[in-house]
């Protein structure tokens, strides 16, 4: 059965050439179904590998070719299935798939074959993000790394008519490639250091190195991990690529490809074990994103930016749960977000539908009548993020809080403000979209209507989801032992957990901090919606002090504008005008300019006298024989030369 | 043996063939047909099948890297006639008689791949250059082809004096003229070197050097490559030049310790000059035939690694090379005979009228320049890797890398007239479908060879 492997990027990759290739032939109907197909189908297979994982308990890494073999190593073309690629796959398949069918309503105003290029780059990301998941060593990983990156660019930039869109994509790829040199780097390192970038082999070797070189190597990979997944300082890319279809945000930058960073380090947890700066840097990037995205989202009326912010803030905490070693937390967020999270996006999705592209939250208000499904549904999802029990979001979140406060009981209470804050813009979201009165202008000719199965079959199963997902890990303060995904991914950590011990919270200090945490939530949860839920919100005034600093976004991209790009951009103007136009301009030039004057100079020499010729044979006969006669002496010569 | 009888014999035949037929198509399709025996011949005799065996008395010996070369060259030569058959009965009025000589040309070809003694040698030089003094005047009625006849003819006599003086001289200091006897002999009481037997070979290795268009003695081929018909100048540049490498290595491969520290000043210089001289002087020229000219003479810079690096890379990469090059340059001249205009100019829109014969030409000149996924890449870095494996200076590949740049820029001057410029490029006659195919041949070789040279190497050794 694990033989089948293959088939789990292989679907996607076919969908992507059907789709791709005929883009100019297929109707809108084949498109769809041939691209949400593709991806049931690698989500079945996914299940069945999944369940194999699951009753066997062990991993397999399967070698599909030699991908590169040079005398110092060999990098195998191989997929690794276990624990944690098995979840991924469940998640990355099974929410896509999710999207796929979403999309094939939300699309469907495209022409046919901008529909099919839509489709044809899904599946090409999907495929791309099986890779990066499934891949057993760290080259194979990269492959998919800048191929859902490359995916991250097209579908930014799918409306490529609209300058600023590309501005975005522009922006999305370029940090990401920023990111991604950093990566590379790791992998050369670790290349050069192990021989090998082979996951088994470089955790079981990897204590062989000097910290300096697992610091090193783990720091790099941070770096990548930076740029995909919005950390500061790489972040300022992930709100602007919010220019994307609203499923592309869903599927991309929430649900996989910005955890693709947190699934590299949980990968790569022995080699953070072994180095603890790198991890107490992940933990404080981490939780400063968390807190700062979060303050950021509290003043934003986009409904995507709010979004953004609240995934560029989600992802902090799982790199905070990350760097203080809470693992499974981590990838336990992942999960739930991606429910949560996939369902926020495309229930605002299902609003912009329905508004007709209105995105302005200002413009917003009093939908809950006009689109039920999609209010309950997102309703639902805001409880989860915000964490309130027994929703899915409630567990993780406090799993990785918990084990802050075990490791540093300051960063919890600054991970805490960080959750009252998720709290407060969550609702004030759902207040101003859902509660009060309609701010927007009615149109008679288009009248506001819930969207269609298709579009909100996808937020029902979320829905649900993001209501029970939870329960796969509950924690030991209530049940001992039932924390089944801790269980399930004890394999993959077990390494780290050997080398570090982490110390528990005793139960009694686990409830208070619960008990504080659900009522400060529930709180915020009050003012948000009796700020904006009324019908007489005003949403007209200026933001002044620091809430307009807030509102701009605490003006990194400006700071950035004048930091970096400006002065990169006058370093080039300056090596355009002066180092380009000068000196390789004029060496090169005159480099032509020599050798078309020595071909003037050669060409001379044939006279077309044989005389002259055979005068030239003589000399360079005579010369010959000197030489052979100084032959030592001009040896010598030469050699003090050269 | 069967190489030099074989072709000797059709030579004959068709001499008489002259006189008993008197139709132009008849002499080209016996000529496929002899070529096509003496092919099928030499590989019975590689594969150690079939063949003629007597005795020389030492004089000859036939090893596979030999053979391996007759098979390349009577393959090339059957691939030429095959492409350019109709243009060389067409030169003059002794159809038959180029033939001949071609097959003569070939009965050399052969004994300098064989050859065990300087007498041998020699004789094979001989063989080859007095046929193409005559296939270069071959076109009577054109006084350039005259002229470039008589200069051919007196620069090569005065390098058959040279050589005749090197053998001589060589001679003189061991007293034989087998390949094996040269270098040490017993010199009063002690073992060492003959002075005269460095300068002999010496002289051998400048008369050789003048075959193969090496500089500073490669002043006679642009004049002669331009006044010859072109025909048969894609001939002499390529398939004959090409041998006179392979009896250079054979001669000097094992023997460089002669000439002691000379040689590791002669040869660079000698490389570094015929680079230059031939990539440099190649940018001016105006008319693609003479600009292929002096890129047979940069392209010869490249063969004389192998003599530098005397080794087994050396001697694979030499074949690869020879393919490489010949099958290029055939094709080139093939198109450019048929051409009305030979200079850059006349080649203008030529992609446009047409575009497989312009297609082909550019893989031509690609593989020429040395781009990757063309035979011709792989030549020039089997060339470049050898040179190194014998311990070459790095400034010397260096410089060999700079001059094959040069040599891009009028290489592709060909491909941009042909593709991005507008112009009528005439043609005597519209190629024909046969002669299309053959071309679009030559540039799959090239390409299938550019990306699994192996597949030349795994039948020479095995």
């Amino acid at each position: 059965m694990s033989q089948l492997v293959f088939l789990v990027p292989l679907f996607p990759l076919i969908g992507f050439l059907i789709t791709g290739l005929g883009r100019n032939y297929l109707s809108k109907t084949a498109t769809g179904y041939i691209a949400s197909g593709s991806i049931l189908g690698a989500f079945i297979v996914s299940c069945l590998l999944f369940s194999q994982v699951y009753g066997s308990g062990s991993g397999q890494v399967f070698t599909l070719f030699h991908f590169i073999q040079t005398e110092g190593f060999s990098i195998p073309f191989a997929f690794q299935v276990d624990q944690l690629s098995s979840l991924f796959l469940l998640i990355i398949t099974g929410i896509g798939f999710l999207i796929h069918v979403y999309s094939t309503s939300y699309m469907h105003e495209e022409d046919a074959h901008h529909f099919a290029r839509f489709f044809a780059y899904m599946n090409l990301f999907v495929f791309s993000m099986l890779l990066l998941v499934l891949g057993a060593n760290y080259v194979i990983m990269f492959i998919g790394w800048e191929g859902v990156g490359l995916c991250s660019y097209l579908l930014i930039g799918y409306w490529f008519k609209n300058g600023d869109y590309n501005y975005a994509a522009k922006k999305a790829f370029i940090m990401n490639r920023i990111g991604d040199l950093g990566f590379l780097l790791a992998v050369f390192w670790m290349l050069a250091k192990l021989g090998t970038a082979t996951y088994g082999e470089v955790f079981s070797q990897v204590a062989t190195l000097s910290t300096f070189d697992i610091t090193a190597i783990t720091m790099l990979l941070f770096v990548g991990a930076m740029g995909k997944s919005a950390q500061i300082p790489l972040y300022t890319w992930l709100p602007d690529a919010m220019a994307g279809p609203t499923p592309v945000s869903a599927l991309i930058h929430a649900a996989t490809m910005v955890t693709a960073g947190i699934y590299m380090i949980a990968r790569s947890n022995v080699l953070y074990t072994l180095a603890p700066f790198s991890q107490g840097f992940v933990a404080m990037i981490g939780l400063a994103t968390a807190i700062f995205a979060a303050t950021i989202a509290l003043r934003q009326n986009d409904i995507k930016k709010v979004l953004a912010y609240s995934t560029v803030s989600q992802l902090g905490y799982m790199f905070l749960g990350l760097g203080v070693g809470a693992y499974t937390g981590a990838v336990f967020h992942v999960m739930t977000h991606a429910f949560f999270k996939a369902l926020l996006f495309l229930g605002a999705g299902s609003v912009i539908h329905a508004l007709h592209h209105e995105q302005d939250i200002r413009k917003m208000g009093g939908l809950k009548k006009q689109l039920p499904i999609t209010h309950i549904t997102f309703l639902l999802g805001c409880i989860a993020i915000a964490g309130i029990p027994p929703f899915s979001g409630f567990f993780s979140k406090d799993e990785i809080l918990m084990a802050t406060y075990a490791h540093q009981p300051w960063m919890y209470f600054i991970a805490m403000g960080g959750a009252l804050m998720t709290a407060f813009y969550m609702f004030r979201l759902y207040s101003l979209t859902f509660l009060g009165s309609y701010r927007g202008h009615t149109d008679a000719a288009h009248p506001i209507h819930e969207s269609p199965l298709s579009m909100t079959f996808p937020l029902m199963v979320l829905a649900v989801l993001s209501v029970v997902g939870g329960f796969i890990g509950i924690p030991a303060v209530f049940a001992e032992n039932a924390h089944w995904l801790e269980h399930f991914l004890a394999p993959v950590f077990q390494p780290s957990n050997e080398l570090v011990q982490h110390t528990h919270l005793d139960h009694a200090t686990e409830y208070l901090l619960m008990g504080i945490s659900t009522v400060l939530v529930l709180i915020m949860i009050l003012l948000a919606v009796k700020l904006f839920g009324k019908d007489d919100v005003d949403v007209k005034k200026d933001d002044t002090g620091i809430k307009k600093w807030m509102a701009n976004k605490w003006y990194i991209d400006e700071l950035y504008q004048a930091v970096i790009i400006q002065p990169l951009h006058i370093f080039s103007v300056l090596l355009k005008n002066l180092v380009e136009k000068n000196i390789i301009d004029g060496a090169v030039n005159g480099v032509g300019r020599l050798v078309h004057y020595g071909a003037r100079q050669f060409r001379l020499i044939q006279s077309g006298q044989v005389g002259n010729y055979l005068l030239f044979m003589i000399l360079s006969i005579v010369v010959f024989i000197l030489i052979w006669f100084n032959d030592a002496t001009i040896l010598r010569a030469l050699n003090n030369i050269f | 043996m069967n190489a030099i009888i074989v072709s000797a014999v059709f030579g004959v035949l068709m001499m008489f063939a002259s006189f008993l037929v008197n139709n132009k198509n008849v002499y080209r399709y016996l000529a496929i047909i002899g070529l096509s025996v003496l092919l099928l011949a030499n590989i019975l005799e590689t594969y150690a099948i079939w063949s003629i065996k007597f005795d020389s008395f030492l004089q000859l010996s036939f090893e596979r890297f030999g053979l391996f070369f007759n098979s390349i060259a009577i393959a090339a030569t059957l691939f030429y006639v095959l492409l350019s058959g109709k243009d060389i009965v067409r030169v003059g009025n002794y159809s038959a008689e180029y033939f001949v000589l071609i097959f003569f040309i070939l009965c050399g070809v052969s004994l300098i791949t064989s050859y065990n003694s300087l007498l041998m040698l020699f004789l094979g030089i001989e063989i080859i250059s007095i046929p193409l003094y005559i296939l270069t005047g071959s076109d009577k009625k054109n006084l350039k082809s005259n002229e470039a006849a008589l200069k051919y003819f007196l620069m090569g006599a005065f390098s058959t004096g040279l050589m005749l003086m090197g053998i001589a001289l060589s001679y003189g200091a061991v007293g034989n003229f087998g390949l094996e006897g040269r270098g040490v002999v017993a010199f009063g009481g002690s073992m060492r070197v003959s002075f005269l037997e460095v300068a002999g070979l010496l002289l051998l290795f400048i008369s050789m050097s003048f075959k193969a268009s090496a500089a500073p003695f490669h002043f006679w081929t642009p004049d002669v490559y331009e006044g010859a018909p072109s025909v048969f100048t894609s001939f002499m540049a390529t398939i004959v030049k090409a041998t006179v490498f392979i009896g250079m290595i054979k001669l000097l491969e094992a023997r460089t310790g002669i000439f002691g520290p000379t040689w590791q000043i002669i040869l660079p210089l000698m490389i570094v000059l015929t680079l230059a001289i031939g990539n440099i002087t190649a940018v001016f020229q105006q008319s693609v035939k003479r600009m292929l000219a002096y890129s047979s003479i940069a392209q010869a810079g490249f063969m004389l690694f192998a003599l530098w690096s005397a080794n087994d890379m050396g001697r694979e990469g030499i074949l690869l090379y020879s393919v490489a090059y010949t099958l290029a340059t055939v094709g080139i001249f093939a198109v450019l005979v048929k051409m009305k205009d030979y200079t850059f100019d006349g080649f203008n829109g030529l992609a446009a009228k047409q575009p497989l014969v312009a297609a082909s030409v550019a893989v031509f000149v690609l593989s020429l320049a040395g781009i990757p996924l063309t035979a011709g890449f792989f030549a020039k870095y089997f060339m470049l890797a050898s040179a190194i494996k014998s311990g070459a200076g790095v400034w010397l590949l260096v410089v060999a890398v700079v001059f094959a740049a040069v040599s891009v820029y009028y290489y592709f001057r060909l491909i941009q007239a042909m593709y991005f410029k507008e112009g009528e490029a005439e043609m005597f006659e519209q190629p024909t479908n046969s002669f299309k195919g053959m071309l679009a041949i030559f540039a799959v070789l090239l390409i299938v060879l550019g990306i699994a040279p192996s597949l030349l190497f795994n039948y020479l050794y095995f």
